[in-house]
């Protein structure tokens, strides 16, 4: 009772803080940027974000456990490559290509649980090893050749963009799709993370792995479920990766997972794990993106969004310390 | 809640300023655009058209200065991508227009290369000029650029295989042409001249081509450069007794040949393969001149002769004239100290320059075709020189 009451005064706190960066960024943008406050560049933040989002949804469960997953990026790229190799080379339905897309995310998701909660890896070994066999596999499987996805005009899959990125929609010229996509995951998402069993049992590990042993839930199983339903979001996020970029080179991915992670630190999820939301990450997500774009409309190359973006993650951590010193003062009077 | 409260506006300060600092040229811009971007019929394009045009007919003067080129290239902290930057910014001084150049930080960052040219579509460019790491990724891209009537120029390998008609020229170097420029060179080095003249049915001597593969545009299209030219120039010294080689894709046999061309191909692009060929050329009788065609040969074959000392004065090649292309950290080293005769490089500086002269006619209707940025033979005695320093990039 105590903890969820903890959990509520951070939420508020959470609710008025990062969305207010989020409205003001954007603000301040919209006046110095060049170009900004446009539909085309909402277009390009919100495309921008998928494949980040969905990255940052599954890594949200894993981060509230108190684990990590350095295999996100890796994962992503290899199960977006083996979809593309399947579809290219093997000629496979691309429904199913689809499908194996997100079954890669899937077993790797099953194969970190495994070794985290049965062989008592420690996570973020466990990952880093998934992390470069996963990047091997995709070298492997395609022998180290780029696959393509199927662009709006190609003759097979045309639809491939159309349901994922852009279609005319609702009397809009190139819709942005993603972002019903994005938006209905992420409601799912939340659903599960704060309205079912999965999710308290969540917090409760991460809040104090023994405590929940010892009330009787079956820790390790659900720490397989977390990893393999974050695995999930990610073979989701391949999706979106390829939607957004086509062409997938092997080899590569090392380092986005820091994108979906830097989001969920962003959105005020505590690294030490037992707490956080989905709103955070949807929002520093887009806080992510929305920085991105907009140092580039006021003429700042990718190595000052990089800097800036830095920056961001260690503001958002000193928030956080800030936010957790001023509710423990509380407690203590 | 105080220290929240100023740790937010720190940072919202910061962006401020950062905003402020690089947005100093831009101040006047938005005032111009904001009429565009309120019109809601910003699809149809001939809607578009009469708003952009009216602003330039009240201040003709400004509409010279308010062409915006984004210039993306494939790479960014490559030296030689700095050297295609210097030239077009250097275009863009000339002109008078306002480019912005980035490109992703390696040649695998697709999605950052894809991202940033989205971006910079949203900007609402007047041309663009464009080096894809793949085609595909940006398809949809240039469909819009199509649409919308922003012209793209292609630059260094440019988009290959557009078929959305949004590229209109591309400004890269002619392989065949700079290829040449080695077999020119070989006919100019006395010994070896004198060597071609000397040679007899009997005695035939070696010229060889290494190159990596036979299948990429650009190593195919330099060996077929050099091997025809140095056909037509051996031809002239021994009239019929000039026999080409080695694979079927060139090959020209001629009985009783008194200069034989040698294109030797490397098994797999990898490094010891490329040596294996080169130990293979090496091992020929009368080898008398070797062109590398690009990197790739030049180090294998610098491998197959002891990172060049063999090359030296006294070394076990000391009479091989070699040449080269592209100019690695060893390749410009074998240079240098006089090993390798000299090598052919492209030159980035106009290719950036060429890129954006192309964009900024394009941008004003006129007729645009494919341009050669040429290329550069550099050696010994002017390797160190400023114009051949800024194209001899690593």
């Amino acid at each position: 009772m105590k903890m969820e009451k903890l959990g509520t005064k951070k939420f508020d706190l959470q609710k008025l803080l990062a969305p207010a960066v989020l409205v003001l960024l954007y603000i301040v943008f919209a006046i110095f940027g060049n170009k900004f406050f446009t539909l085309d560049t909402l277009k390009n933040i919100l495309e921008a974000s998928y494949y980040i989002g969905f990255m940052a949804f599954g890594v949200t469960f894993i981060i509230i456990t108190g684990g990590i997953d350095l295999s996100l990026g890796t994962v992503m790229m290899c199960s977006a490559l083996l979809g593309a190799y399947v579809f290219k080379v093997h000629n496979w339905p691309l429904i199913l290509a689809l499908a194996l897309t997100i079954f890669v995310g899937v077993g790797f998701g099953f194969i970190n649980g495994t070794l985290v909660a049965r062989l008592k890896l420690p996570p973020f070994i466990a990952t880093l090893g998934t992390q470069m066999m996963s990047m091997g596999l995709g070298s492997i499987i395609t022998k180290v050749q780029s696959q393509t996805w199927p662009t709006a005009t190609a003759e097979v899959g045309a639809w491939f963009k159309k349901v994922f990125i852009r279609a005319d929609l609702f009397g809009v010229k190139g819709f942005p799709v993603g972002a019903l996509w994005l938006f209905g995951f992420f409601i799912i998402a939340s659903l599960i993370l704060h309205k079912t069993k999965f999710g308290r049992y969540t917090y409760a590990i991460g809040s104090n792995e023994e405590a929940a042993r010892l009330s009787g839930i079956n820790v390790d199983s659900w720490k397989v479920a977390v990893y393999t339903l974050s695995g999930f979001f990610i073979g989701m996020a391949g999706i979106f990766y390829a939607a957004a970029y086509t062409t997938i080179t092997p080899g590569t991915g090392n380092g986005l997972e820091m994108n979906g992670i830097t989001g969920v630190i962003i959105g005020g999820t505590s690294m030490s794990g037992g707490s956080g939301t989905m709103v955070g990450t949807l929002i520093g997500v887009f806080i992510m993106s929305v920085l991105k774009t907009g140092l580039s409309a006021c003429g700042l190359q990718a190595p000052w969004q990089t800097f800036l973006t830095g920056a961001v993650v260690i503001g958002a951590v000193l928030l956080d310390k800030a936010r957790t010193n001023a509710a423990n003062r509380v407690k203590k009077v | 809640m105080k220290k929240l409260i100023a740790l937010l506006l720190a940072l919202v300060m910061v962006f401020a300023l950062v905003a402020c600092a690089s947005s100093e040229t831009k101040t006047e811009e938005p005032k111009t655009e904001t009429p565009a971007a309120e019109t809601p019929a910003a699809e149809e394009p001939a809607a578009e058209e009469p708003a952009a045009e009216e602003p330039a007919a009240e201040e003709p003067a400004a509409e010279a200065g308010t062409l915006y080129i984004p210039v993306m290239a494939k790479g960014f902290q490559h030296q030689f991508w700095q050297a295609v930057k210097a030239g077009s910014e250097a275009a863009a001084a000339d002109y008078g227009v306002e480019i912005y150049f980035d490109g992703p930080a390696s040649e695998t960052e697709i999605n950052a290369q894809v991202d940033m040219v989205k971006k910079e579509m949203a900007k609402d460019p007047q041309a663009m000029a464009l080096a894809a790491l793949s085609t595909e990724s940006v398809t949809e891209i240039l469909e819009e650029c199509a649409e919308k009537n922003i012209p793209v120029i292609g630059f260094d390998s440019g988009v290959p295989d557009d078929t959305t008609g949004a590229v209109k020229a591309t400004a890269c170097t002619n392989n065949e042409a700079a290829a040449a420029i080695a077999a020119d060179k070989f006919a100019e080095n006395e010994a070896l001249a004198a060597k071609m003249a000397a040679a007899t049915s009997d005695a035939p001597i070696v010229i060889a081509c290494l190159s990596q593969d036979a299948v990429s545009a650009s190593v195919t299209g330099r060996t077929t450069g050099f091997v025809n030219r140095m056909a037509e120039l051996a031809e002239a010294v021994q009239p019929g007794k000039v026999s080409i080689e080695g694979h079927a894709k060139w090959e020209k046999k001629v009985d009783d040949a008194a200069i034989i061309i040698r294109v030797e191909i490397s098994a797999t692009t990898e490094a010891t393969a490329v040596q294996t060929a080169a130990n293979a050329l090496l091992q020929l009788d009368n080898l008398a001149a070797v062109f590398c065609s690009n990197e790739g040969a030049v180090t294998g074959f610098l491998a197959a002769v002891s990172d060049g000392e063999d090359l030296a004065d006294g070394g076990k090649y000391e009479d091989l004239v070699v040449a080269g292309f592209d100019a690695g950290a060893a390749q410009k080293n074998a240079v240098r100290q006089g090993w390798f005769y000299g090598s052919v490089t492209q030159d980035p500086y106009q290719i950036g320059y060429k890129a954006v002269e192309l964009a900024v006619k394009a941008a004003n209707g006129e007729e645009v075709s494919d341009v050669d940025t040429g290329a550069q033979w550099y050696d010994a005695s002017n390797i160190d020189d400023d114009m051949i320093a800024l194209l001899v990039y690593d």
